[in-house]
C-alpha cells in the first residue's frame, strides 16, 4: 500500500539527487549549451568557494538559522507563559496569533518591504520618532543592519508558531505537579525551571529542529526584501544556489553547491541529533 | 487578592502589546489596499483616511489580471491535494498498522523531504521539465508539489490513523473483511477529520508555496502570489495594487487557519505534538 506513494516520491528525490551527482563533475552552463560538456572533475567544487560568495552565504546562513531559532524560542516561551496564565480572553489571542504563520513568506517580505520602504515607510518613521540609530543607507541597505532587519519579519512569523505549540506543551504538564511544587513554596521562576521546562524539552527539541531547518533554508525573504545585498551581506545557501543555478545558469557549479549544502544540513542535523535528542522519538 | 488583580493586569499588557506587534502589521497592509495612494507615506503616518477601491478594482477587474491568477492559485492547491490524498493515505496507513522494515528510515527521510531546502530540487526540475515540454504548465507545478504535500500528509494521517483503535479493525478482519473493506468502511469514515484537517493544510502549503510556481509557472499559469511580484516595476512600485493582490492571496489560508482551530498545532508540527 505505501508502494505507489514510496515509488512516486522515490523517483521525485533520485532524479535530482541522480542529477546534481552527475553534474557536480562536468562542466556545464545553459546559456552556453543544452547538455552538459565535458567532465571536469573537481574544478565545479573549487568554483564554489573561489567565484561564488560561499563562505558569506554560509555565515549568514548559520547566523539566521541559529540567532532565529533562540529569539524566536524564547520570545514564544514567554508568550506561552503569559498565554497559560489562562485569562478569559486567551482563546481569542491565540486564534489571532496564529495569523503570521499562514501568511506566504514572500507577501510578509512585500508587507515588510512597505514597512521598511525609504526613509518614509512605518519602521523607519518609528526609528526616527524613539530617535533610535539609523543608517544612511536604511535598515536593508547598511551592511551591518541588513541581517537583523532580514531576520525581522520571520522573527515576526513564526514566534507565534513557537508560542502556541509551547502553549499546547504547558498545558500538557500535569496540574498536581505544579500545584505540589506550588505547596511546596517553589518560586514562580523555580516552577519554570525545574517543572514546566523539564516536562515540555521533548516538544521543544523536536520543533525547534523543525525550525531550524526552515531557517535554514531562508530564500523567500532575501528574494523580495534584500536580493543578497546589500553586497554578498545577505545572501543565505539557497539564496546563493537559486542564483548560481536559475540566473546565472551556472549548472555545474551549482550542482557541485547542492551537494555541499546538503552535506552541511546532514551534519547539523546528526550534531543537534546526537546533542538533545537522545532517547527523544519524533 | 491584590496581586492577583496586579499580576492578571500585567499580563494583559504585555499580551495586548504582543497583539499589536504581531496583528499590527496585517492591518497596516490591508489598510495600503484600501488607501488612497498619496496617503501611503505620510509622515506621520495616516490611521484615517477616506477608503477607495481603486486599487482593488485595477487589480481584480482591469486591467490588472490577477483574477485568472486567483483562479490559478485554486486550481493547483486543488489539483495537488487531489494527487494527494490518496496516495498519502494508503502509506499513511500502512505506516501506521504494519511493521515495516526501515519504517523510521522512511519517516525520516519523508521529514527530510519536507524540511530539506527546496531550491536543491528545483534546479533539475526546472530542466527535466523544460525538456519534456511541460513547462509553464499547471500540471507541473501540481507533480512537484507533490515532493512537499505527500510527506506531509503522510506524517500528518499517521498521527491521526495512529489514534484509532486497532481493535475494530480487527475484528472485522475477523468476520473476514478484506484490507479494502476494512479501509473504506472502517479506517476511512473514522478517521474522516483526521483526512480533512490534513488536506486543508495540504491546500495551503500549495497555495503559499511560491518558489515552484516563481521558475516553473509562465504567465499564463502564474498564481497569485506571483502576480504579486508584476505590482513591482521599473517605472515604480505600485504599493496599493501589491497590497490588494497580496491581501486576496492572504485571505484563503486565514480563514483555513481559522477553521482548523484546535489542530494548527498539530498539522504545524506534522502531528508530532498534539496540541
Amino acid at each position: 500500500m505505501i508502494g505507489p506513494s514510496f515509488i512516486f516520491l522515490f523517483a521525485l528525490t533520485a532524479y535530482p539527487l541522480y542529477f546534481s551527482i552527475k553534474n557536480a563533475f562536468r562542466y556545464w552552463n545553459l546559456q552556453t549549451s543544452p547538455i552538459p560538456l565535458q567532465y571536469i572533475g573537481l574544478d565545479n567544487f573549487k568554483n564554489v568557494f573561489a567565484y561564488t560568495p560561499f563562505f558569506a552565504s554560509l555565515r549568514n546562513t548559520l547566523i539566521i538559522s541559529f540567532g532565529g531559532l533562540i529569539i524566536e524560542l524564547s520570545l514564544g516561551f514567554i508568550i506561552a507563559l503569559a498565554l497559560s496564565a489562562r485569562l478569559k480572553y486567551v482563546n481569542i489571542v491565540r486564534a489571532l496569533l496564529i495569523m503570521p504563520v499562514t501568511i506566504a513568506p514572500v507577501i510578509v517580505g512585500f508587507m515588510f518591504r512597505f514597512m521598511y520602504w525609504d526613509i518614509v515607510g512605518l519602521i523607519p518613521w518609528l526609528a526616527n520618532t524613539i530617535h533610535f540609530p539609523q543608517p544612511d543607507a536604511g535598515y536593508l541597505g547598511s551592511p551591518i543592519t541588513v541581517l537583523p532587519a532580514l531576520m525581522l519579519p520571520d522573527i515576526w512569523q513564526w514566534t507565534p508558531f513557537f508560542a502556541l505549540v509551547l502553549y499546547a506543551a504547558i498545558l500538557g504538564v500535569p496540574h498536581e505537579i505544579i500545584e505540589a511544587a506550588k505547596v511546596d513554596g517553589a518560586s514562580p521562576v523555580r516552577i519554570v525551571r525545574s517543572v514546566i521546562l523539564p516536562t515540555i524539552k521533548p516538544v521543544i527539541v523536536v520543533v525547534g529542529l523543525l525550525q531550524l531547518m526552515r531557517l535554514f533554508n531562508t530564500f523567500d525573504l532575501v528574494y523580495v526584501l534584500t536580493n543578497g545585498g546589500p553586497g554578498d551581506y545577505s545572501r543565505t545557501l539557497s539564496f546563493s544556489l537559486f542564483r548560481e543555478g536559475l540566473i546565472n545558469f551556472n549548472i555545474g557549479v551549482a550542482a557541485a553547491m547542492t551537494i555541499i549544502i546538503l552535506l552541511i544540513l546532514n551534519v547539523i542535523v546528526f550534531a543537534y541529533s546526537k546533542l538533545f535528542m537522545k532517547g527523544t522519538k519524533l | 487578592m491584590k496581586n492577583v488583580l496586579l499580576k492578571k493586569t500585567g499580563i494583559s499588557l504585555f499580551l495586548i502589546s504582543i497583539m499589536v506587534f504581531f496583528i499590527g502589521p496585517i492591518v497596516w497592509f490591508f489598510a495600503l489596499a484600501i488607501r488612497p495612494p498619496e496617503t501611503a507615506f505620510q509622515n506621520p503616518p495616516s490611521l484615517f483616511f477616506k477608503p477607495t477601491l481603486d486599487s482593488l478594482k485595477y487589480v481584480f477587474v482591469s486591467p490588472g489580471d490577477s483574477l485568472p491568477q486567483l483562479f490559478n492559485s485554486i486550481l493547483i492547491s486543488f489539483g495537488t491535494i487531489l494527487i494527494n490524498l490518496p496516495l498519502s493515505f494508503f502509506a499513511a496507513y500502512a505506516l501506521s498498522r504494519y511493521a515495516i522494515r526501515g519504517k523510521s528510515a522512511i519517516m525520516g527521510w519523508y521529514l527530510g523531504l519536507l524540511m530539506g531546502p527546496a531550491v536543491v530540487f528545483l534546479i533539475p526540475y526546472f530542466i527535466l521539465i523544460n525538456n519534456i515540454g511541460l513547462s509553464g504548465t499547471r500540471l507541473s507545478i501540481i507533480l512537484v508539489l507533490q515532493l512537499v504535500t505527500i510527506p506531509f500528509s503522510i506524517w500528518l494521517l499517521k498521527s491521526f490513523i495512529d489514534d484509532l483503535p486497532v481493535e475494530i479493525e480487527e475484528a472485522a478482519q475477523i468476520d473476514g473483511a478484506g484490507t479494502l473493506k476494512i479501509l473504506s468502511a472502517i479506517t476511512l469514515p473514522l478517521c474522516r477529520p483526521g483526512v480533512i484537517v490534513t488536506m486543508m493544510f495540504a491546500f495551503v502549503f500549495a497555495w503559499n508555496n511560491v518558489l515552484f510556481p516563481i521558475i516553473l509557472a509562465n504567465a499564463e499559469s502564474a498564481t497569485i502570489q506571483i502576480g504579486v511580484f508584476s505590482y513591482f516595476t521599473s517605472s515604480g512600485v505600485q504599493w496599493g495594487q501589491i497590497a490588494a493582490c497580496a491581501t486576496a492571496a492572504m485571505l484563503l489560508p486565514m480563514i483555513i487557519f481559522l477553521a482548523l482551530d484546535k489542530f494548527v498545532v498539530r498539522g504545524l508540527t506534522f502531528g508530532s505534538v498534539k496540541g
